[in-house]
């Protein structure tokens, strides 16, 4: 179990990464279904925000592994050899050896609940999931002790500080039901995105591009401290977790997500800070790309 | 840590030297199970579903005692077509009486007893922590099979601690955004609070105030990464006393297949955000003999043990079942 910024495309859809075509499909029904506006399951159960980030992995998601061509790009972006889970990448130090695998996320009870095949019939089907709960504890437990050591930077947002626990969780109920209607799913390769009013803007802000400069993270901090923005605001109008934006900043390549993450961000932070999306995500990407000693993965399309 | 009611722990993650295990029955009287029926919200039908599984269980042998742990708003007795009792759970609260047995109605039901809601003091509604304590001690030290607390709604401290000791937290909802919001609420409030006891006993309170105090924490997985980097042992054992946080749901009134299916959505849902187990028991089909049988003051497995509903309750005392001989299982094995 991973912050779902962190899951890979298949464990947003909660399939294999061999899974067949018709399978992507299915998963992403189902998933619309669940985390979908309208969702009885899922109201009332995170803040809108990251429902709305959910529903754009799951888009994401399908867009990538649906066509053939990025699935493979995407595959090879993946750290790990086909077949395993994607482990996260490595945003800190791992603080220690976690005692079971991380990679086992509970299986015992992972497998059916979502098919809703398997609902038909009005009989107590998870309980025989649970039957051997040395097995299922076992794995949840490896799961939550995966998810311990893998050692997340906490999300921004700043609590007040409650000596009370139970208020620290965010409490999205008092919003009508409208409200979580997630926006229109940002497009993960936008192949055409308008390019909102690009230079210039930045220069009204106190910031000149360099024309035909590369973009580096010093950069993109000088846009983002020209724009009087803290990190903490980009990170709240960007919903894109600040220590992605602090590891772009500093151009600390390897800690940040794959690509095509990586894209997305990159677009969603040059929109923001009225720069050109294009221009600054292939610019920052082609920089990212040179600077790592690994074999770059392909670039979608 | 027998003193701490309402915190139950999982074994510490030391190898601990193998103590010699009690003979199979475990000496003196010892309620086996507890099983509380929550739920967030008022009007679910949490009553209806204890007095009922407290039905099905006597009816397969085990001594049950129903408590009506609904402080404010008793009416367990109703349900149960039982007259309003003499003796209630406020003379055990107030020391009128002693002993918690004693408080103990026949409902004319063989092995079910009935511990009657506190009917007529206000205070009662309200125990003080030292009365709060009484009661679950004397709960948990019943000589029966299983203990069935009736909750009230909300998420008053007092329902969360009946919640955090049931063996079985059971947690109710019917196929409603109301519903499934206020159990939602409620689960999280009975989530955190866990945690919070459990980093009071084990001394992490300055540790996770000082980690709160700087971030806001969506998960307990975010909390659990963050609290790995300071202190990857406490990290570890908190995910152990945390994975023991297992809520059994329960979809009441449902109508299509699509309201079954909530259930097995809602395990999915809450364990793609919050990383946390759920077992689902199953629905209770919506059914016109339950109200009517609500309306004549009989319990539905009296009146009508062939129906629908009747019969999803079978269903739920099976995986009750399952869950507890599957649990004795590993803890022999442990």
């Amino acid at each position: 179990m991973k912050p779902i910024p962190e899951q890979s495309f298949y464990e947003i859809l909660e399939i294999p990464q061999d899974a067949p075509e018709e399978e992507i499909e299915l998963a992403y029904q189902r998933a619309k279904a669940l985390y979908g506006p309208g969702s009885l399951a899922t109201y009332s159960l995170v803040a809108p925000e990251e429902m709305a980030l959910l529903n754009r992995r799951i888009e994401e998601a399908r867009k990538v592994l649906l066509d053939a061509g990025t699935r493979a790009g995407y595959d090879a972006s993946l750290p790990d050899s086909p077949g395993q889970t994607l482990s996260p990448p490595p945003s800190g130090p791992p603080p220690s050896e976690s005692p079971l695998p991380a990679a086992a996320p509970a299986e015992p009870v992972a497998t059916s609940p979502v098919q809703p095949a398997e609902a038909a019939p009005p009989g107590p089907t998870s309980v025989a999931e649970a039957a051997p709960p040395a097995a299922a504890e076992a794995a949840a437990e490896g799961a939550a002790a995966g998810a311990a050591a893998e050692a997340v930077p906490p999300e921004p947002q700043v609590v007040p500080p409650e000596v009370d626990v139970a208020a620290a969780i965010p409490e999205p109920a008092s919003l009508p039901p409208r409200a979580i209607e997630p926006p229109a799913p940002v497009p993960a390769v936008p192949i055409a995105a308008p390019a909102v009013a690009p230079v210039a803007a930045a220069a009204r802000a106190g910031f000149s591009a360099p024309e035909g400069a590369a973009w580096t993270g010093e950069m993109l901090r000088q846009a983002r401290e020209g724009r009087g923005l803290t990190l903490h605001q980009l990170a709240e109008r960007t919903k894109v977790a600040r220590h992605h934006l602090e590891n772009i900043e500093a151009d600390r390549h390897r800690l940040l997500p794959a690509p095509v993450y990586l894209r997305g961000i990159l677009i969603s932070l040059a929109k923001e800070l009225r720069l050109d999306p294009q221009k600054v995500s292939r610019s920052y990407l082609e920089g990212a790309q040179a600077a790592e000693a690994q074999p770059a993965a392909p670039k979608p399309r | 840590m027998g003193e701490v009611p309402t915190l139950k722990l999982v074994s510490p993650p030391v190898p601990s030297p193998r103590r010699p295990r009690p003979a199979a029955p475990r000496p003196g009287p010892r309620t086996r199970r507890v099983i509380s029926v929550g739920g967030g919200k008022g009007g679910i039908g949490k009553s209806i579903i204890a007095a009922n599984l407290g039905i099905e269980l006597s009816r397969r042998g085990r001594r049950v005692v129903l408590v009506d742990a609904d402080l404010g708003g008793a009416n367990l007795h109703t349900c149960l077509g039982v007259d309003q009792p003499r003796k209630t759970l406020s003379d055990f609260i107030e020391r009128r009486i002693e002993r918690i047995e004693e408080v103990i109605t026949p409902t004319g039901i063989q092995n079910l007893g009935l511990i009657s809601g506190a009917m007529d003091h206000l205070d009662a509604a309200n125990p003080r922590y030292a009365q709060k304590m009484r009661l679950l001690r004397h709960v948990q030290g019943m000589d029966v099979d299983y203990a069935i607390l009736d909750l009230g709604a909300g998420t008053h401290l007092n329902v969360l601690d009946f919640f955090l000791v049931s063996d079985h937290g059971v947690l109710v909802l019917v196929p409603e955004p109301t519903a499934v919001e206020n159990a939602y609420r409620f689960v999280k409030a009975a989530f955190w609070r866990r945690m919070r006891n459990v980093a009071a006993v084990f001394g992490y309170d300055p540790l996770i105030r000082s980690l709160l105090s700087g971030n806001t924490f969506r998960s307990p997985v975010e909390l659990v990464a963050a609290l790995a980097q300071r202190d990857p042992d406490a990290a570890r054992n908190l995910t152990a006393q945390l994975a023991n946080f297992r809520p059994r749901l329960v979809v009441n009134q449902t109508r299509t297949v699509q309201d079954v299916d909530v259930g097995n959505a809602v395990v999915t849902a809450w364990r793609k955000y919050f990383g946390l187990e759920m077992d689902y028991l199953g629905p209770i089909d919506y059914d016109d003999e339950m109200w009517r049988t609500v309306r004549a003051r009989r319990p539905l497995l009296l009146e009508h043990p062939g129906c629908r509903a009747a019969r999803a309750f079978g269903r739920i005392v099976d995986g009750l079942l399952a869950l507890d001989s599957a649990g004795a299982r590993g803890e022999r094995a442990r």
